[in-house]
């Protein structure tokens, strides 16, 4: 390889790295927003996106619908999926131990994957025709026509969900509880409505997560693990309370991951993970942390 | 109690969170043997002087000595090894150890036989005047007085020179109060020990110390015996709509 | 230390599992399942040290088991060292790897969700770097046989062998638990800054719980790889270190015969519904456990250990 095809090829995973970037920028944002509001540790949060994905894609399957579409038919379900979580499982732990939330979450995260498992199988489900799955070029580099599209609804959302937070009562409420509680609560905020439904709000963000997905890829039992980790991985590096700190980590981890696959493609996760563990012990608390 | 010598010196130390600042240079000495107390509003700094001399916080300016020796900025434990102890103002420190265990963990730090440990636990336990059956109870299983004479039996297990209590009485209701300060007053008389009580409950204080702190914003606005400090127009000020009782 | 409530206790369970042990020698696959109930039995005692004296949920547990593992494999089959010394070695590089990822980890104060997450992604980690230099092949162990080899000719005999460490690990558990290193622990645990304030050495505290904990897991992985005969990059399982810490929880934080029950019953449970209905619900094992998780969790955080403490005292009445 000259020095230029590297640099090409370098280029090529800049560019894949940034779209992945923005689409981890939506799959962390549901995570981030619980987390941030309700001070809940999620480790089930991968496996909801995962078995939001099983969604859709039957959705797609049985409607003949693309993903993108049958995604919209999803948001409203699981807004109310969220409502009974938040109920059953997120109010009787709130405020616990963080060893007990973590317990019951990773339980509910190991229940969804076998379920998963159990009633589809280990194989990856995909939808076979994708509206989006061509791609064109621009100089050097290929554009993949699913990965822009998915990046462009991510920013979209993810710009909706900041005017959401920065003008509606209940964003501002939610806002509010994030950055602190006791005075919100003083502030006459109803914080159990707030918490319940930002689980909800939270849903539907995993749900536009898991469309997007499966726009570009397919599903596995096991596809949640890496979702989590991803999403803990971008909370940690952006710190809490603001949406674009999210999505520049999120890029960072896009890019991070993306030219970890130029050495191999089988390690690049590791290289995520590994600037995760310099953030742990270096950064802790986020590079555009508010609170 | 003049002339007894100087065990804890806190000189000029300041510390601010980002741009608040919770303590501006403050100066401060207690003898060997006395017993004081630290009072101020809400917010004032006594918790963060506390964590400052136990080593919780390091200060931004100002230096720590006890017994002569600078322990500025050393590690809690390192501190709490020379001879410091403290109490939390936490509600509850341990939730799943019995109550004689989380006393023997106490008693560990001046031997290593878990023998020795457990009868300095049931000596401290005495003292503090925690009842027996209650030994034996997990810390989720015993009341809010219990649990804070637990948590002072706890301090006192590790033969300190200098106990810190940190509004140990809060939450408390005014008899266990008067208990609590009878109490305090008993280890002081029988272990010789010094001991700073941070409060802001007055009556709490002013009935056990012999010599009185005020910080007021960070500030040390007054010291003096409880008469002096009572009358004493800034602290008045300062604590406007607190009555001192 | 070892008082008579204590040793009672563990001759009864020895006299069950040994009983067992024979009632079953004669149905190798049953015999092996059993080897393998006993060794997760071993891992979640293990986990009991970090997970459930110190309170820091460690999720790296099958880091360190295949890490170990593989080495002492290694060592065998690369330079001849015989497994019974080799396992020493493997215990001392998971250790190794545990106590560097530790002493910063630590020193920065990195708790709670974060530890886990750490510990979680140090799976992955070494996961993606095993299988970048090992591939995606399966590695067989020689084919030898005999004690030196800690690989012994009958499944009985490596059920021994197993019951011998489970033993071992379970009198480091009692050991701990009851010297001044299992109180400083468990008051880590409950306050970490309560706990400097009585002049506890968290960090170093922390660090010897995770180095003891990563040294056992790492010796016994070996005893894995036995059951398994082979090893690869997929020895390094982000559900099984969870499955172990579950079991831990499930069975009362930091109560050695509570961990060892879950582990007992869970995984025979789990390898019973795994055969019969395998075939129909893969991962229906795992389900259950997730079930069992979420159980405790929301209704009964003291796990199994408070069960049994409940039916104690009930008993005592």
């Amino acid at each position: 390889m000259t020095p230029l095809d590297l640099l090409v090829a370098a280029g090529q995973q800049v560019i894949d790295g940034v779209f992945l970037g923005l689409f981890y920028a939506i799959v962390a944002s549901g995570l981030a927003l619980i987390f941030g509001v309700m001070d809940i540790i999620n480790f089930a949060h991968g496996d909801l996106i995962m078995i939001s994905a099983y969604f859709t894609w039957l959705l797609s399957m049985t409607l003949n619908l693309d993903p993108l579409f049958s995604m919209l038919l999803t948001l409203p379900i699981l807004f109310l999926i969220g409502l009974g979580i938040q109920k059953g499982l997120i109010n009787p732990v709130l405020g616990k131990e963080p060893l007990i939330q973590i317990a019951v979450t990773v339980g509910l995260g190991f229940v969804l994957q076998n379920i998963a498992l159990g009633y589809f199988k280990a194989e990856p489900k995909g939808y076979p025709a994708p509206l989006f799955s061509g791609g064109f070029s621009l100089g050097p580099f290929v554009i993949y026509e699913s990965k822009l599209v998915s990046a462009v609804v991510s920013l979209v959302v993810l710009i909706l969900l900041s005017r959401f937070l920065a003008k509606t009562k209940l964003g501002l409420a939610m806002r509010a509880v994030t950055d602190d509680r006791a005075s919100a609560m003083l502030m006459g905020i109803n914080v159990g409505r707030v918490y319940l439904l930002t689980f909800a709000i939270g849903m539907v963000l995993i749900g536009v997560a898991a469309g997007l997905w499966m726009e570009m890829g397919q599903v596995t039992p096991y596809l949640g693990t890496s979702f989590s980790l991803v999403s803990w991985v971008a909370v940690a590096l952006a710190g809490l309370g603001s949406i674009q700190g999210l999505i520049i980590s999120a890029i960072i981890i896009g890019v991070a991951q993306s030219l970890g696959s130029l050495i191999s493609p089988s390690i690049q996760m590791a290289v995520v993970y590994l600037i995760f563990f310099f953030i742990l012990w270096f950064k802790p608390r986020g590079l555009f942390a508010r609170r | 109690m003049s002339g007894a010598r100087v065990i804890l010196r806190v000189d000029g130390v300041s510390k601010r969170f980002g741009g608040v600042v919770a303590l501006d240079n403050v100066s401060l000495e207690a003898e060997e043997g006395g017993i004081y107390g630290l009072i101020g509003p809400n917010g004032s700094g006594k918790t963060t002087l506390f964590n400052c001399i136990t080593g919780v916080y390091k200060p931004d300016k100002g230096r720590v000595f006890f017994d002569g020796r600078d322990i500025t900025g050393l590690q809690p434990h390192v501190i709490a090894r020379l001879g410091v102890a403290r109490t939390w103002q936490k509600v509850r420190p341990f939730r799943n150890i019995k109550v004689i265990d989380a006393v023997i963990a106490g008693g560990l730090l001046k031997t290593s036989s878990i023998s020795e440990a457990r009868k300095i636990a049931e000596e401290t336990l005495e003292l503090v005047g925690v009842a027996r059956e209650e030994w034996g109870k997990l810390g989720s299983e015993i009341s809010l007085m219990e649990h804070k004479l637990v948590d002072l039996a706890r301090a006192i297990a590790t033969k300190p020179r200098l106990l810190l209590l940190d509004e140990i009485a809060a939450g408390l209701r005014p008899h266990e109060q008067e208990k609590l300060a009878e109490v305090i007053r008993r280890v002081w008389r029988e272990r010789g020990l010094t001991i700073i009580v941070v409060e802001h409950v007055m009556k709490f204080v002013m009935s056990l110390s012999r010599k009185i702190f005020v910080l007021h914003e960070g500030r040390l606005i007054a010291e003096g015996t409880p008469e002096e400090i009572a009358s004493n127009p800034k602290v008045i000020e300062a604590y406007l709509g607190i009555k001192p009782a | 230390m070892f008082n008579r409530e204590i040793l009672i206790a563990l001759a009864i369970f020895e006299a069950l599992v040994l009983g067992l042990g024979f009632a079953l020698s004669g149905n190798n696959y049953l015999m092996l399942l059993a080897a393998q109930v006993l060794l997760f039995a071993v891992f979640v005692a293990a986990w009991n040290i970090i997970g459930g004296l110190t309170g820091q949920l460690d999720l790296a547990s099958s880091a360190y088991m295949a890490l170990g593992g593989i080495t002492t494999s290694l060592l065998w089959m690369k330079l001849n060292v015989p497994p019974l010394l080799g396992v020493f070695a493997g215990g001392a590089v998971a250790m190794g790897l545990a106590v560097l990822i530790g002493l910063p980890t630590f020193r920065f104060g990195v708790k709670e969700v974060w530890y886990a997450l750490m510990t979680a992604s140090l799976v992955v980690i070494l996961n993606n770097l095993f299988r970048y230099t090992m591939g995606p092949w399966d590695f067989y162990l020689p084919s030898k046989w005999g004690l030196i080899y800690l690989r012994p000719r009958t499944y009985f005999e490596l059920f021994l062998i197993i019951d011998v460490v489970l033993v071992i690990v379970i009198l480091v558990n009692v050991y701990i638990s009851n010297s001044k290193i299992g109180y400083y622990l468990r008051s880590i645990r409950e306050d970490e800054l309560a706990s400097e304030s009585i002049g506890i050495d968290t960090r170093s505290y922390k660090l010897r719980a995770l180095a003891i904990y990563s040294f056992i897991t790492g010796a016994a992985g070996f005893l894995q790889i036995v059951i398994y005969s082979s090893f690869s990059y997929r020895l390094f399982d982000t559900s099984q270190a969870i499955s172990i810490a579950i079991m831990g929880i499930i069975g009362g934080l930091g109560s050695i015969s509570g961990s060892i029950a879950s582990a007992v019953i869970f995984r025979t449970l789990g390898e019973y519904l795994r055969s019969s209905l395998g075939g129909v619900f893969p991962g229906l094992d795992l389900l259950l456990y997730g079930i069992m998780l979420i159980i405790v969790g929301v209704l009964k955080p003291e796990g199994l250990a408070g069960l049994f403490n409940q039916i104690r005292r009930w008993l005592g009445k």
